[in-house]
């Protein structure tokens, strides 16, 4: 199911946060959103997913238009905050998100088990969550957002706070779960992470300055580097 | 829903102040409060001058619970700076030639009410003529303030603890972004008022028997009714106050807010809520009342424990307080569009 942006626009009072943004994500591919803090990459997955409405445009899951029960359904989200019950266990956390997906009690605790093994907190599944450290609680987030096995997954900054070895471990988990089929957008101001996506979206200042495949964008590059793109559109942006 | 109702249950027990809040912060100030209004078998004093007071007067004060010091003729006739320079007297009591009797108060409390009383007893019993034999339809003359008002405390505890529990639970899960989460579920939102309403109302639940219980059977409230409407009334009045909480949460946007925000929410329905008689207060204004939920709760409570109503007296109220808790049903589910239009 690809998800289609069309001249999608938001306004926060008087400022413009997304300007026009139009760009399809094809069904199986990850998708990085790249930009630098306040660029409006949040704003645009909470667009994408339906929890905020656009002032004009339309996004699209396919044909239908969010939010719907029925994509509800097939969604997993990790917010950028944590987003997380402090008085509640993280298998506390896991098992209530997972009774709101209905998934059956069997297959709720095996789930809970794996995800958990997955982001490496079996061991402290038992602790309440006001006892985390930052990176355990950004790993739990993004535990509870694959939980029901969703078919697209938007995560906003997943790997923000967490250390380089277990990055690249949570890395590897969204190269599997995109190898089952699952479609993904990830938002991110590391530069880095992008070689690991197939496309990528530039967002400056709430505008799409570019949208490619990751290979092609590094190609328009002199250095390699991608910070180069957004050096290029705030010279333009300042010369305009 | 029954999903959300557990994890509010577990959240709840997992915060131990909140469940001190719910379960013993009401019994603690049901037994503060039983101090303060209880029979505080204060002896008042009154100050008289026994060569001008009659010899069958002194006798028959002295019958009475009071205590008498004797002043001079001089001290008498400044009873106003006597009473200014010694703090312990409440009253001075003077028979001048031309008129009955004369006393004077310190200032208007119940000290000085005290002291009257007593005061005309003993004229009463000088007199027999003169005495004045007061009977109630309902209670007895030896009820303490707590008697007649301890009710309105049973409203306003089931009231009070679970509006701040529960908005403060809910501004706590818009400001963390849980409830952003949470509706990106296939949850439905009808489904999340109602599963944090469950939720709540089983500490709802635990919370009125125990301080029904406590009241009646610890501090002696007279009852003339049956516990269980005041039970149930109690329970239907924390699941209006579960709902009164999500609707304050939505203008709050943050914990500290709802604090702020009490003045408006809860202390105008304490004035509201039976501690002043209601015809008393001028303009009209005791029809305010009405838009009150405690006041629907604490009518209920004091027809069953005071008047000793049985449901087909108080189901009116209990009908206000259905209507007031669906109503704000209604908002809320309709404020949750906020997050998802669906
Ligand atoms: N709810 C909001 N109300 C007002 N302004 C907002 C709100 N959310 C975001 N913004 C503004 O929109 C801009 C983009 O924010 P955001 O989408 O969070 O950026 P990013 O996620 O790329 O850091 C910022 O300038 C931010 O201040
Ligand atoms: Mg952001």
């Amino acid at each position: 199911m690809d998800i289609q942006l069309s001249r999608v626009n938001k306004r926060f009072g008087d400022t413009a946060v997304i300007k026009d943004v139009s760009f399809t994500v094809a069904a199986g591919e990850i998708c990085c959103l790249l930009g630098p803090s306040g660029s409006g990459k949040t704003t645009l997955i909470r667009l994408m997913i339906g929890a905020l409405p656009a002032d004009s445009g339309t996004i699209q899951f396919g044909d239908t238009e969010m939010p719907n029960m029925a994509i509800l359904k097939r969604l997993g989200f990790m917010p950028q905050n944590d987003a997380l019950y402090e008085d509640l266990s993280a298998q506390g956390n896991l098992a209530f998100f997972g009774g709101l997906y209905h998934l059956p009690k069997r297959t709720r605790e095996a789930r809970i088990a794996e995800v958990l093994d997955m982001v490496e907190l079996t061991d402290h599944k038992r602790k309440l969550v006001k006892d985390f450290s930052g990176g355990m609680k950004k790993r739990l987030s993004l535990a509870i957002a694959i939980l029901h096995e969703p078919d697209i997954l938007f995560l906003d900054e997943p790997t923000a706070g967490i250390d380089p070895v277990l990055r690249r471990k949570i890395w590897a988990q969204f190269q599997a779960l995109k190898a089952q089929g699952t479609t993904i957008i990830v938002s991110t101001h590391v530069m880095d992470e992008v070689v690991e996506c197939d496309k990528g979206a530039l967002l400056y200042n709430g505008r799409l300055i570019e949208y490619d495949t990751v290979d092609r964008l590094l190609d328009k590059t002199a250095s390699g580097r991608i910070e180069d793109l957004f050096f290029a559109a705030s010279e333009s942006e300042a010369r305009s | 829903m029954i999903q959300l109702a557990k994890r509010v249950i577990r959240q709840t027990i997992n915060d131990k102040r909140s469940v001190m809040l719910i379960l013993v912060a009401p019994l603690l100030i049901l037994t503060l409060v039983y101090f303060l209004l209880g029979d505080s078998d204060y002896v008042a004093t009154v100050a008289i001058d026994p060569v001008a007071v009659p010899a069958p007067v002194i006798d028959a004060l002295e019958q009475q619970e009071l205590e008498l010091v004797d002043i001079t003729a001089d001290e008498a006739d400044q009873a106003l700076d006597y009473l200014q320079q010694h703090e312990g007297v409440d009253a001075v009591l003077r028979f001048p030639e031309n008129s009955a009797m004369d006393i004077t108060l310190y200032e208007p409390s119940t000290k000085g009410a005290t002291a009257i009383s007593e005061i005309q007893e003993a004229m009463a019993a000088i007199n027999p003529s003169a005495e004045a034999e007061v009977s109630y339809v309902y209670g007895t003359q030896d009820q303490t303030l707590f008697d007649s008002l301890g009710y309105v405390f049973l409203a306003l505890f089931s009231f009070f603890f679970v509006f701040i529990i529960s908005a403060m639970a809910l501004v706590r899960e818009r400001s963390r972004g849980t409830l952003e989460r949470l509706m990106m579920t296939p949850i439905r939102r009808g489904e999340v008022i109602a599963g944090y309403t469950l939720g709540y109302s089983v500490f709802a639940v635990i919370q009125a028997i125990i301080i029904v219980l406590y009241a009646i059977f610890v501090l002696q409230l007279s009852n003339e009714g049956n516990i269980g409407w005041v039970l149930l009334t109690m329970v239907l009045l924390a699941v209006t106050a579960v709902s009164f909480g999500a609707t304050i949460s939505i203008f709050a946007g943050s914990e500290l807010q709802v604090v702020q925000l009490i003045p408006f929410t809860i202390i105008p329905q304490v004035f509201f809520s039976g501690l002043i008689p209601l015809d008393l207060i001028p303009y009209h204004l005791g029809n305010l009342s009405y838009i009150m939920p405690i006041y629907y709760g604490a009518a209920a409570i004091k027809g069953i424990m005071v008047y000793g109503d049985g449901f087909s007296d108080i189901w009116g109220y209990l009908a206000g307080l259905t209507i007031y808790a669906l109503v704000l049903y209604v908002i809320n589910t309709q404020a949750l569009k906020k997050f998802r239009k669906l």
